[in-house]
C-alpha cells in the first residue's frame, strides 16, 4: 500500500492518450472506464450484451472526440463527458429497441432527463468500480490474512451472525469484530489512494457549484 | 525523521473514547447499524445514553462509518450485478431470480424492502413481491424483521388486510414472499378524490379499526399505521399494508433484544403517527393503544384535512404537544374550510389522541363499536373527561411531590391543568432534564430521512450539528441546561478532531459559563471543564498562548475545586506541558512534567491516577524523542504500554498514541521492523478510535508510510 501512482491517475492517462500510439495508455483507460460504463448501463436495465454494445461505442465515439480536440476538460469531468456520450447511445438503443415502452410512459426504466440522477448513476458505477479494485488489492497486495478477510465475507456476504462467524473460524467474538474494523480500515486507505488517483481536475471539482451536470447542457 | 508530529495532544482525562461498558459491543454495533442504515430504527436506550456517554457515542460513530463501508464493500463485490439506487435496478434483474415469479417493475420502496409488481407463471394471477432490500447482504436486524413480517402477515387471514400467498428464498439466496397485489389508492388521497363526507370517514375508519381489532386479537400490534399503509381498493374498502413493523405481544419479553424483532427501545413507526409512549422509547409502555393513537391523527387529518398537531413550529414543539395532549379538535380547521364535524367524532377523535394510553379507547374493538354507534344515530360510549376527573387525577399524581403546587391547582380550571403542573411544579429539575431529552428527541427524529433533514450519508457529527440546530433553537429560554448541552456538543465534536464544528458550541459554552461564574452562580469545578474544552479547542486551531492562558485558568479553577496536587489537577499541567512544547518552550515544558511527576508519585493507586501519570511519562518520553534521545524515548513509551496495559483496554486511543510515538523513535534508530509492527498497530487502533481523518490517525498513518518506504529503499533488490 504504497503511497499513489501517479502514471495511474486520470491527468497522467488523458496526457498519455495524445500519443495514439501508446497502445498501454489506451488499453488502462479502457481497463478503467469500460466496467464503468457497462454498469451504467445495467443500471438502466440493459441486458449483458446491450451493456457491452453501449460501452464500446461510449468508448470509441469518446476516443474520435478526444482525437479532434472536442474534449474539452474546462467544461467538466472526464465522467462527466462520457456520461453525455453515454446518454445519447442509451437513447438510441432505447428508441431503437423498445419503442413501445416509450410510448406507453414505461416508468421500469430511469427518466433519461433528469441529469442529476444520470451523474449519479455514472458515479455510483465509479465508485463500484473503486472498491472492486480496492478490494482486490486487499486480498492480493496487502499483508491482510486471509482469515480475517475471510471473517469479512462470512458476515457481509453470507448475513451470518458475528457468533456463527467466530464458532465458524475458531475465534473470539471480539477477533471477529477486530478482523472487520480492520479490513473497513485497510479498505479505506486502499480507497483512498485510488480515488486520489481516479480524480479529474480537482480545481475545476472545486470551483463548479453544480457538479458534472454543467457538461450535461446538450 | 522529522519531530513535528504531535503524538501527545492534551486531552479531558475523562473523555476516553472507549464505550464505557453499559452496553455490550453487539448492542453497540446494533445501535451503530441503526445509525449507518439511517433507517428510523434506533435503539432509544442507547440513544439516551449517547447524550451522555462520549466515549460510547464516539464508538457508536466509528462503527457506523465501518458498517457503512462495508456494506458498500460487500455489494460491490457482488458480480455481475448492477447496484445503484436507480428506480429500474430491481425490475429487469431480480425478474429471474424468483423461481415461478415474472416481476414487471418495482411499484414501492419502503423502509424495509422493495415490492414488485409480478405475475404468479402457475395461476397467470397479478401479485405484489416483496424482497428484503439489501438482500443477502442484509443486516441481521434487517433479516429478522422481515422474516417477522412474513410470519405476521402470514398468520392474519382478513378481509382488510392483504393475503399472503407464499414465500421463499431466491435463487440469490434472499427472502422474498409474494402477497395479493391490491389496486387502490391511499385512505387520504381516496378521500379528498371522492370528496369523502364525515359519515362517509367514519365508515371508512369503522372498517379500519375493525381490521385493527382482528390483528389485536391474534396478537399483532402495528405500529405504523398511516395512509400510506392503508389503501381503498376498487371496491372502496379500506386494506391495511406493511405490517413490517408490527410486533406480535406473544414476544416473551420486550425487553429482551432477542425476543422481538423490533429491539428494545427501538422507536419504528412515522413520527407524526407514533403515540408519546413509543417516542419515549421504553418499549414496556407501548401497546397496542399505540394504533389507536396513530388512527387518532389519521382520524382527525381526514376529517379537517390537516393533522391535530400542524401548527407545531418544530419537531421538539411537536414532541412537547404530543406529549401535553393539549390537542384542538378537528372541528375547528375543518370549519375553517367548510366542512362540518359532528361533536361526537370530536369526542372520540380527543379520546384517541389522550396521550395517557389509559384515557384512550381500551380497544380498537371498542372505538369500531362506538363508530358503529355513531353512524346508527346511537348515543357514543366516548366522553370527554370532566374537570373534576381532571384535577382529582392531576391532583392525586403530583400531591406527594409538591404539596403546595397541589393546593395550587385545585384553584385552576380547564386544560391549562395539566401546563400549570409543569410550571408550578417544585420538581423544575425534572422538567428541565425532561425538555433536554425531549429536544433531543426531536433532534432524533428530524435525522429520519423520510421526515426530517436525514439522509442516508448523515453521519454522527452532522447529526451533532442537527442536534446543536435544535438545542440551540429549542432551549433559547433555558441557558443553563443549553449551555451544558452546547459543551458536551461541542467537546464530542473535539474528540473526533473537528475544530470547525466543536468551536460554536465551545464558545457559546464558555461565555455561559463565564457569567454565570462571575456571578456566583456555578462553582470553579464547572467553570474548569468550560475553560478545558476551550483550551483543547484553541490547541486544535493552533492558538497555543490563548490554549495556554486557557489551561492555567482551568488549573487555577481546579486547584481551588481539588486542590493543588490533586489528579484533576496535575493532569491539566501535563497537557499545559504540550501546549509549552508546541510553542518550542521544551526547558519549561520539561520542568512542568518532571514537578507533575513528583505529584503524580503519591497519587492514590486508581486507574484514573495510572492514567494521568503514564499521560505525564509519556509526554516526558515525547519531549526526549524531540531532542534526539530515541533510546531512553523507546524504554519510556514501552513501560507506558505496559502501565496502560492495566488500566485500559487493548484499543484505546492512548495506546495507538503511544505506538505511534515508539515506532517513530524505533524508525529514527533504523528499527524498521518493529517500527512498522508498531505503526501498524497505532494506525489500527487510532483509525477505529479516533476515525481515518483525525489529526492523530493521520500523522499514524503518515508515520506508517515513511517507514514502509525506508523500508523499501533499505531492501536488497
Amino acid at each position: 500500500m504504497g503511497g499513489m501512482d501517479l502514471d495511474r491517475t486520470t491527468t497522467a492517462l488523458l496526457a498519455a492518450l495524445h500519443d495514439s500510439s501508446n497502445a498501454a495508455a489506451w488499453e488502462a483507460f479502457d481497463h478503467r472506464y469500460r466496467p464503468i460504463l457497462m454498469g451504467f448501463a445495467r443500471s438502466y436495465g440493459l441486458c449483458d450484451d446491450d451493456a457491452a454494445e453501449l460501452a464500446q461505442s461510449t468508448i470509441v465515439k469518446f476516443i474520435e472526440q478526444y482525437r479532434e480536440g472536442k474534449y474539452d476538460r474546462d467544461r467538466g469531468r472526464l465522467g462527466a463527458w462520457l456520461v453525455t456520450i453515454a446518454k445519447y447511445r442509451l437513447l438510441d438503443m432505447r428508441r431503437k429497441k423498445s419503442p413501445v415502452h416509450i410510448a406507453q410512459g414505461e416508468s421500469a426504466i430511469v427518466d433519461l432527463d433528469d441529469d442529476r440522477s444520470v451523474g449519479d448513476a455514472y458515479d455510483a458505477q465509479r465508485r463500484l468500480a473503486i472498491l472492486r479494485e480496492a478490494l482486490q488489492e486487499l486480498r492480493e497486495k496487502t499483508k491482510t490474512d486471509s482469515k480475517t478477510i475471510r471473517a469479512f465475507e462470512l458476515l457481509y456476504y453470507h448475513g451470518m451472525s458475528v457468533q456463527a462467524v467466530a464458532a465458524d473460524l475458531g475465534m473470539q467474538p471480539q477477533e471477529v469484530y477486530l478482523a472487520k474494523s480492520r479490513v473497513a480500515m485497510r479498505i479505506r486507505e486502499i480507497v483512498a489512494r485510488i480515488e486520489r488517483e481516479y480524480e479529474e481536475t480537482p480545481e475545476d471539482w472545486a470551483s463548479s457549484p453544480d457538479r458534472p451536470s454543467a457538461a450535461f447542457g446538450g | 525523521m522529522a519531530q513535528s508530529i504531535d503524538t501527545d495532544l492534551p486531552e479531558d482525562g475523562e473523555f476516553a473514547p472507549t464505550g464505557c461498558g453499559r452496553f455490550p459491543r453487539e448492542s453497540l454495533e446494533l445501535a451503530a447499524i441503526a445509525r449507518a442504515d439511517c433507517s428510523v430504527e434506533v435503539d432509544e436506550r442507547i440513544s439516551t445514553h449517547l447524550v451522555i456517554c462520549k466515549p460510547c457515542l464516539e464508538a457508536v460513530g466509528q462503527l457506523a462509518q465501518e458498517h457503512t463501508l462495508l456494506t458498500e464493500l460487500a455489494q460491490a463485490a457482488r458480480p455481475d450485478r448492477a447496484t445503484h439506487a436507480g428506480r429500474s435496478e430491481g425490475a429487469g434483474l431480480a425478474a429471474e431470480e424468483i423461481p415461478g415469479y415474472r416481476l414487471s417493475r418495482e411499484i414501492h420502496r419502503g423502509g424495509q424492502g422493495a415490492v414488485y409488481l409480478a405475475e404468479q407463471l402457475a395461476t397467470r394471477r397479478t401479485c405484489a413481491v416483496k424482497m428484503l432490500l439489501g438482500g443477502r447482504f442484509a443486516t441481521p436486524v434487517q433479516r429478522m424483521r422481515f422474516e417477522r413480517e412474513v410470519e405476521v402477515v402470514a398468520g392474519l387471514r382478513h378481509p382488510g388486510i392483504v393475503t399472503l400467498y407464499e414465500s421463499g428464498l431466491s435463487r440469490d439466496g434472499e427472502p422474498w414472499f409474494a402477497m395479493e397485489f391490491v389496486e387502490g389508492e391511499r385512505l387520504d388521497e381516496f378521500v379528498r378524490r371522492v370528496g369523502a363526507g364525515q359519515r362517509a370517514i367514519a365508515e371508512l375508519m369503522r372498517r379500519v379499526a375493525d381490521t385493527v381489532a382482528y390483528a389485536h386479537r391474534r396478537g399483532v400490534i402495528h405500529r405504523d399505521l398511516k395512509p400510506g399503509n392503508i389503501l381503498v381498493d376498487q371496491d372502496g374498502a379500506p386494506r391495511i399494508l406493511d405490517f413490517g413493523l408490527a410486533r406480535s405481544s406473544t414476544d416473551a419479553d420486550a425487553t429482551d433484544p432477542r425476543s422481538s424483532s423490533t429491539l428494545a427501545g427501538e422507536f419504528v413507526g412515522t413520527f407524526a403517527y407514533a403515540a408519546p409512549e413509543q417516542l419515549a422509547g421504553d418499549p414496556t409502555l407501548v401497546d397496542s393503544r399505540c394504533d389507536l393513537y396513530a388512527l387518532g391523527v389519521l382520524f382527525f387529518e381526514l376529517l379537517a384535512g390537516q393533522r391535530p398537531f400542524e401548527g407545531a413550529k418544530s419537531i421538539a414543539e411537536l414532541v412537547a404537544q404530543k406529549a401535553s395532549g393539549a390537542t384542538r379538535r378537528p372541528s375547528a380547521p375543518a370549519a375553517a374550510c367548510g366542512r362540518a364535524v359532528d361533536g361526537d367524532l370530536d369526542v372520540i377523535v380527543l379520546r384517541l389522541l389522550a396521550p395517557d394510553p389509559a384515557r384512550r379507547y381500551a380497544t380498537a374493538a371498542a372505538l369500531a363499536e362506538d363508530l358503529a354507534r355513531y353512524l346508527d344515530g346511537r348515543p357514543i360510549l366516548a366522553r370527554e373527561d370532566s374537570l373534576a376527573y381532571v384535577v382529582t387525577k392531576t391532583v392525586r399524581r403530583h400531591w406527594f411531590a409538591s404539596g403546595a403546587a397541589a393546593v395550587f391547582l385545585l384553584t385552576v380550571v380547564g386544560a391549562s391543568v395539566a401546563l400549570a403542573v409543569a410550571l408550578a411544579n417544585a420538581e423544575r429539575e425534572k422538567e428541565r432534564v425532561r425538555r433536554a431529552y425531549s429536544t433531543f428527541g426531536a433532534a432524533l427524529a428530524s435525522a429520519n430521512p423520510e421526515e426530517g433533514q436525514g439522509s442516508s450519508s448523515m453521519n454522527v457529527r452532522d447529526f451533532l450539528a442537527l442536534v446543536e440546530k435544535e438545542v440551540r433553537s429549542e432551549l433559547a429560554d433555558e441557558p443553563e441546561v443549553l449551555a451544558e448541552m452546547l459543551k458536551t456538543l461541542g467537546v464530542i465534536q473535539l474528540a473526533f478532531d473537528d475544530p470547525e464544528r466543536s468551536r460554536g458550541p465551545i464558545l457559546s459554552a464558555h461565555e455561559f459559563f463565564s457569567r454565570a461564574y462571575e456571578a456566583g452562580r456555578i462553582g470553579p469545578s464547572p467553570m474548569a471543564e468550560a475553560e478545558l474544552a476551550l483550551a483543547r479547542q484553541l490547541f486544535l486551531d493552533r492558538d497555543f498562548s490563548g490554549s495556554e492562558d486557557a489551561y492555567r485558568r482551568a488549573i487555577g479553577l481546579r486547584q481551588l475545586a481539588f486542590g493543588p496536587t490533586a489528579v484533576e489537577t496535575v493532569d491539566l499541567e501535563r497537557q499545559l506541558a504540550t501546549v509549552l512544547r508546541r510553542q518550542g518552550r521544551i526547558a519549561e515544558a520539561g520542568a512542568l512534567l518532571e514537578e507533575a511527576l513528583v505529584h503524580a508519585d503519591r497519587f492514590p493507586s486508581t486507574k484514573e491516577a495510572v492514567r494521568v501519570k503514564a499521560g505525564i511519562l509519556n509526554g516526558q518520553a515525547v519531549l526526549a524523542a524531540e531532542t534526539g534521545e530515541h533510546q531512553d524515548a523507546i524504554e519510556s513509551f514501552r513501560i507506558i504500554l505496559s502501565e496502560l496495559h492495566e488500566v485500559v483496554p487493548g484499543n484505546d486511543f492512548r495506546r495507538g498514541r503511544t505506538l505511534s510515538s515508539l515506532a517513530q523513535s524505533e524508525a529514527a534508530l533504523g528499527m524498521l521492523d518493529s517500527a512498522e509492527r508498531h505503526a501498524e498497530e497505532a494506525v489500527a487502533i487510532l483509525t477505529e478510535r479516533k476515525g481515518a481523518g483525525a489529526q492523530w490517525t493521520r500523522e499514524a498513518t503518515e508515520i506508517l508510510a515513511k517507514i514502509r518506504a525506508a523500508k523499501a529503499a533499505a531492501a536488497p533488490r
